[in-house]
């Protein structure tokens, strides 16, 4: 079949876009990497690969933003995966109810993350805050905590609110991954006798891999990129605890205006984030059966 | 099909274009207006809007071809993208700066106008707007004169007879009776501004050397010395004996200015800025200032802190430099900036001010009878150098020994050196 050579006009729209607000970026900030540009000044010098040398070898603060990002990671991409698919298969049956819940479960999505760090910081504020209150009605007040203040446990308390935040989109996408499970598979399960946790290991986990991948990857690139929260709960304190990697470069190009630095840190964040959502699809898609 | 392929095309590109547009527009705050000449005034200071609304109608009624444009932004956003706003010249032909960090960064970027030669320099209190120079150059002229030092319940002291402490013994002996009485010492806003803040009163006579940041930053000093070790060592005390509240690292400047006004705290750890803030949430109290001598009487140099900031500027990248002027000139006046000091609770550095507040004239005479000294913070250029001493406190705050944080410290500023 001969193509028409006008057909290639239709990606053009999508070439200029992506090219304009992601290729010409991209490689501005890898061209960058290599000077000391100030990010104000017409004139900068190439430092060749100072900038990332720095970043492995010389700056303990850009190092240890790397172990608070794992960290949040980590925690929220297991928390938010577990309770959006706990809450998904309880709402799977398209009921009133259900419904309701998923619109429920998914209303802190559509709240901007600004109001969501201003409420959670008045939860978690330690003398005012509702969470401190209810621990005390519940007779724990050995678990009451300074859960901004104490550099210990701040970085899991911002992960919650993460999670708190997103794992209702996520509950959607598992809802949808669950009902594309065909009806035939579970009743084969229970013919054979199957027990639940035999039907959902052998049926439904397998077949939900392809959701379950999206939401780790996406769960994964969205705790990566986590700034406004952090940026609008903590500022990154106390004491560099909840400073990642995005708050970092902000950092580093907006307060210190060493805009060559940041965007070495900058690629080697998409680097880090490339190279962990590569293996998560790796291990995830050798889950992947279908029947 | 082709038709139908270039009016999508089309409409694409008219998208784009109108989008383009839109985005110009909507970016240009400085333009002529009718006959009129517009200029921008980019500032941090939201709460001041409508009394510089006021002075402006009142300017732009004085001189009726110029229009001035206020283009405010919260101060963390301010520090972070103003530099980038006045690169492009269209906003901020006036603007603000603070000192310190962000004046040596739009220094070093050319984006000061020099205001040297100009007459209303003359206008500003001369010992107190050295911090707008660099190498004799007037680059920008401070407007608010702040304490930034801790604000305490007068009214409070005088009922349980405490006096103003004159050493580091006395203000534990304070302290002490205070924690008698059911009162915590000191609201401590740790979430926030708190370290930033109190850092430069304790310090204060611990290093009285001014330039310790400066050598800190060239190496000379360390933060691992005496006067800094010190500094963190007077915290971890305030911490361990319960002069500043529990989990204070937790705790905002709301909350720590609702201790204040609910009289369950006697001071406040910030500055002279919050005396009207604390005053609308009760206005039954009695406030000053008073900072902490960390040191014996006899070894003290410094009574307390002051800034002198919101400093004026012109853009040098602004095609509007006159119109710019005038409005600074204008600001300077007298009685313009006795308006403005008496409405929003703030000191100035305008000479011939009146203050009409009770608040301000009891506490005017910090500005000629006490001996202060610039905030030592703002003379930190280096905002990573900064984060590492203010993290240092944090680290104290948080239970670390004071000379494990000054090395952990430390080791960030030989990482930042330049």
């Amino acid at each position: 079949m001969r193509i028409s050579k006008s057909i290639y006009l239709f990606f053009l729209p999508g070439l200029v876009l992506y090219s304009l607000f992601f290729l010409y970026p991209t490689i501005s900030a890898l061209f960058y990497s290599f000077t000391d540009w100030d990010g104000l000044s017409a004139a900068f010098q190439f430092v060749g690969i100072d900038n990332y040398t720095r970043a492995f070898t010389g700056d303990s603060i850009f190092q240890k933003t790397i172990g608070n990002n794992l960290k949040f990671m980590l925690t929220v991409v297991v928390f938010q995966t577990l309770v959006a698919l706990a809450f998904a298969l309880i709402v799977i049956k398209n009921t009133k109810t259900n419904v309701f819940l998923r619109a429920l479960y998914f209303f802190p999505t559509i709240l901007s993350s600004v109001s969501v760090a201003f409420i959670w910081a008045f939860i978690y504020d330690p003398s005012m805050g509702i969470l401190n209150q209810i621990l005390g009605l519940l007779g724990l007040d050995f678990l009451a905590q300074n859960w901004l203040g104490n550099a210990n446990i701040a970085i899991y308390s911002l992960a919650i609110t993460q999670v708190w935040f997103h794992a209702g989109q996520m509950l959607i996408i598992f809802v949808a991954g669950l009902q594309a499970i065909p009806e035939e598979l579970y009743e084969v399960a229970k013919i054979e006798g199957a027990s639940k946790w035999q039907t959902f290991k052998g049926v439904t986990w397998p077949l939900l891999a392809p959701s379950a991948t999206i939401v780790v990857a996406y769960t994964t690139i969205q705790s990566f990129k986590a700034f406004d929260l952090v940026f609008a709960m903590t500022g990154g304190g106390p004491n560099n605890s909840t400073e990642i990697i995005a708050t970092y470069i902000y950092d580093v190009a907006f307060k210190s205006y060493q805009f060559g630095y940041a965007s070495a840190i900058s690629i080697i964040f998409m680097v880090i984030i490339a190279l962990i959502t590569y293996l998560q699809f790796k291990a995830l898609r050798s889950d992947r059966v279908s029947y | 099909m082709k038709n139908r392929l270039w009016l999508a095309t089309g409409t694409v590109g008219i998208g784009l274009m109108l989008g383009a547009c839109a985005g110009e527009s909507g970016g240009d705050s400085s333009s002529e207006s009718g006959d009129a000449t517009q200029i921008s005034f980019m500032h941090w200071r939201g709460e001041d809007k409508d009394v510089l609304d006021e002075i402006i109608a009142d300017f732009e009624e004085a001189n009726p071809d110029i229009r001035v444009e206020q283009n405010i932004y919260p101060s963390d956003q301010y520090q972070a993208t103003a530099q980038r706003m006045l690169q492009e010249g269209s906003t901020g032909d006036v603007f603000t700066s603070f000192p310190g960090a962000q004046f040596e960064s739009i220094q070093s970027a050319g984006f000061f106008e020099d205001l040297s030669g100009e007459d209303f320099v003359s206008n500003f209190d001369e010992s107190l707007i050295a911090v707008g120079q660099k190498d004799g150059t007037q680059y920008a002229l401070p407007y608010q004169l702040v304490f930034n030092m801790p604000v305490y319940n007068k009214g409070m002291f005088d009922e349980l007879g405490l006096e103003v402490p004159k050493s580091w013994t006395e203000f534990q002996e304070m302290a002490d009776t205070l924690l008698e009485n059911d009162i915590t010492p000191i609201a401590f806003p740790g979430a926030d501004i708190g370290p930033n803040q109190f850092m430069n009163s304790m310090m204060m006579n611990n290093a009285p050397d001014e330039d310790v940041f400066a050598k800190l930053q060239n190496g000379e000093e360390s933060l691992t010395n005496e006067w800094w070790v010190k500094t963190l060592e007077d915290f971890k005390l305030l911490a361990d004996k319960g002069y500043i509240q529990d989990d204070a690292l937790g705790t905002n400047q709301d909350s720590a200015m609702a201790m204040v006004a609910n009289e369950e705290a006697a001071m406040l750890a910030t500055g002279s800025y919050h005396m009207n803030s604390l005053l609308d949430l009760n206005p039954d109290l009695e406030l000053d200032l008073l900072a902490p001598i960390t040191v014996e009487e006899s070894e003290a140099t410094y009574e307390g802190i002051n800034t002198a900031t919101f400093m004026l500027a012109v853009n040098s990248n602004s095609d509007k430099k006159d119109q710019a002027k005038a409005f600074i000139d204008y600001l300077s006046q007298p009685e313009v900036a006795s308006k403005y000091a008496n409405e929003t609770g703030q000191h100035l550095t305008v000479n011939g001010v009146e203050y009409e507040s009770e608040a301000l004239q009891n506490t005017s005479y910090w500005i000629d009878e006490r001996n202060t000294r610039f905030q030592p913070r703002f003379l930190i250029t280096n905002a990573q150098i900064e984060d590492a001493v203010l993290s240092s406190i944090e680290n104290v705050l948080g239970g670390e020994d004071p000379m494990a944080a000054a090395e952990a410290a430390q080791q960030i500023v030989e990482e930042n050196r330049e």
